[in-house]
């Protein structure tokens, strides 16, 4: 794989904050990349220098191996950008934004051409219905739209489904996962974790500017997370109690007793024992740390000595 | 050029549907006119004077006949057995007068004995208002021609009204329309430009098109010619409606339509402007009304310049609306097109160094 996005010790600075603090990272084509990081860890300050739209203090960024801050205009018919926020123009129709965008790229786009593109987002149905009138997560396909107008290699997009209720959330999942299969390179910022956790092939975590995690959701998760715990539902006090007499460390939460395995590999003969240790048990389950559970973690400042190592 | 068509394709469908631009554009110029028409253009009104009548005398009631017969003053009665004060107070009059009980008596005795005090009437009120000033002249006139009768004398003097050579009769509404197209060409330009301005940035159309391939002056230039277009188009509306319903006869010469070019192309550029310095749509609008209300007073849309107190007429000639103003009467009701074309020459200077600035701190990006 070739590197669509490569960042060198990039910093920007304002003032006596820096925003993007010496970050590295490259991504390759064909991934989804997440980057993460609560509000101001310097998230769309990076977004914004790789889309031209602000220019490093310090170090170098290049799509494709072009330098974006001297050479964008290079780029400009090879990228697609959703920023944050994102509002269509209110008193145009999808079929007429497209129509705009495309020619804003110099691109004569065909009736079908547009309708095949508004119907890739799912937008068949209110092809001409003025762009005020959609609902939140149909403005936002329809920015998806306006950034895929010249067919991109790269498509950014800038916390896409933020304000989105759970089911446009999931149809905008789709439409990013078949696009990665389109061969589609995509960076994503997003606040929800779940989300990057089941679309990112390559995750960066920022902080205060700074990347402090980086790796597939997997490997940061496996680096950073807890070890497995097996849940007895209901067990109680009583459970705890009995579990002691078999020798088995365990914790009481609520009603329920928390055991919590060393090795990974051994969950399945953990879950054999417990099973047969004769204890009295509403459910049973085993509870992984999730990406959200990693990400509060590192950035947590009580672990940032920890996380630093 | 592509891109220009398709950003003015864009533009113009956004602003036609536009409902808030429609009525700005459009129809509040027509309100302007159909109303300052109605207001103006009238030569049936007439000021009501209250009048309490003291006296009761004969030439007290000749007095008052001779005020009614004007064609200014209507003599409305104020009972004589009311307290006048109060019934001003109860009536919230502005303005009445009073003969007194000796009237009649102290005319006849000044006409005996031309030692003797004169008959007096007492006209009470604002002297600064415009009515007040209107029914002064009025009852003055009826004063002197009553002196003359009495004295069985003629008028020796006279003056005449005249139109100036190679002028026509205009009416208030050849004044007034020239100011109603520049006080809208300002007003359209100015506020639209600074809320798109403001609203692209907030909503991030600026970091969007900068990704594109078009530039800043191509959408510019896309602006200036909806904007033109319109307004072009208000202004026809407007005059067609002058000279329809009011029976204006100012001239639209091509030197207009020229000045609704310059205009426009100065009031975009200064939207442009502030808009570099505007972060949100509701600072935008109180700036630019803080700019463009008191512009639209002060340089003499709806009255002349010169009927200002002189340190306002000083405040006009900073304000590059007057120009606009000054140079639409010049070739649309004086027929002056050289004084026309000097104006047109200061709103295209002013515009250009506007422009300059406005194209050298605006960015689409952010620092």
């Amino acid at each position: 794989m070739t590197a669509a996005i490569s960042v060198e010790h990039l910093s920007k600075v304002y003032g006596d904050i820096r925003a993007v603090d010496d970050i590295s990272f490259s991504v390759e084509s064909g991934q989804v990349f997440s980057l993460l990081g609560h509000n101001g860890a310097g998230k769309t300050t990076t977004v914004e220098i790789l889309e031209g739209l602000r220019n490093p203090s310090s170090g170098s960024a290049q799509i494709f191996g072009v330098d974006v801050t001297n050479g964008y205009h290079k780029l400009r018919k090879k990228v697609g950008i959703l920023p944050q926020d994102f509002e269509p123009f209110q008193r145009l129709k999808p079929t007429e934004t497209v129509e705009y965008w495309g020619e804003l790229y110099d691109l004569k786009l065909s009736k079908k051409e547009i309708e095949d593109l508004l119907a890739s987002v799912d937008l068949s149905h209110r092809l001409n219905v003025l762009a005020q009138n959609l609902s939140g997560g149909e403005k936002r396909k329809l920015g998806i739209a306006m950034a895929m107008v010249n067919k991109p290699e790269l498509l950014f997009l800038d916390e896409p489904t933020t304000g989105l209720d759970p089911k446009a959330r999931r149809d905008l999942w789709g439409l990013i996962t078949n696009l990665k299969k389109k061969g589609t390179t995509i960076f994503l910022t997003t606040h929800y974790l779940d989300e990057a956790e089941v679309l990112s092939d390559h995750i960066v975590i920022m902080n205060k500017g700074r990347k402090i995690a980086e790796g597939s959701p997997r490997e940061i998760i496996s680096k950073h997370g807890g070890k497995p715990t097996v849940t007895l539902c209901g067990a109680g006090k009583k459970g705890l109690d009995e579990l002691g007499r078999q020798g088995i460390e365990a914790s009481l939460q609520d009603d329920d007793v928390l055991v919590r395995v060393a090795d990974t590999g051994e969950i399945k003969d953990w879950v054999a024992k417990l099973a047969g240790a004769g204890v009295e048990v509403k459910d049973m389950y085993i509870k992984r740390d999730t990406l959200e559970d990693v990400f509060l973690y590192l950035i947590n400042p009580e672990n940032q000595k920890e996380v630093a190592q | 050029m592509s891109r220009i068509i398709a950003d003015f394709k864009a533009f113009g469908r956004e602003y036609l549907r536009s409902k808030g631009g429609l009525f700005f554009t459009f129809i509040l110029p027509i309100l302007l006119i159909v109303l300052f028409g109605a207001m103006f253009s009238s030569n049936t009104s007439t000021i009501s004077v209250p009048v309490q009548n003291l006296d009761g005398g004969e030439a007290s009631v000749s007095f008052i006949d001779a005020l009614n017969k004007t064609g200014v003053i209507k003599v409305e009665i104020i009972p004589s057995d009311q307290d006048f004060e109060q019934y001003v107070k109860d009536h919230s009059l502005t303005m009445a007068m009073q003969i007194p009980s000796n009237f009649s008596a102290n005319l006849a005795q000044k006409i005996a004995d031309p030692s003797a005090p004169m008959a007096t009437v007492t006209l009470f009120g604002d002297p600064t208002k415009s009515t007040y000033q209107m029914a002064q002249g009025a009852i003055n006139g009826a004063v002197v021609a009553v002196n003359f009768n009495i004295a069985h004398a003629q008028p020796v003097m006279a003056m005449q009204s005249g139109t100036l050579p190679n002028t026509k009769d205009y009416n208030y509404m050849d004044f007034f329309l020239p100011g109603v197209i520049g006080m809208t060409v300002m007003s359209v330009s100015l506020y639209s430009m600074t809320s798109i301005c403001s609203n692209y940035r907030t909503k991030g159309y600026f970091k969007m098109l900068s990704t594109t391939t078009i530039r800043k002056y191509e959408w510019m230039t896309t602006k200036f010619f909806v904007y033109s277009i319109m307004l072009t188009a208000s202004l026809i509306v407007s005059y067609v409606i002058g000279v329809v319903a009011f029976g204006m006869t100012s001239s639209l010469t091509l030197l207009t339509f020229a000045f609704i070019l310059a205009g426009v192309f100065l009031f975009i550029a200064l939207g442009m402007l502030l808009g570099t310095v505007i972060k949100d749509e509701e600072t935008g609008m109180a700036i630019t009304n803080a700019i463009g209300f008191p512009m639209m007073f002060l340089a003499g849309s709806f009255f002349p310049v010169e009927s200002f107190p002189s340190f306002l007429q000083g405040v006009a000639a900073f304000l590059p609306l007057t120009y606009l103003n000054n140079g639409l009467r010049d070739t649309m009701v004086y027929g002056n097109d050289m004084a026309a074309l000097g104006n047109l020459a200061i709103v295209l200077a002013i515009g250009i160094v506007i422009a300059l600035a406005a194209s050298r701190l605006m960015s689409w990006k952010e620092d």
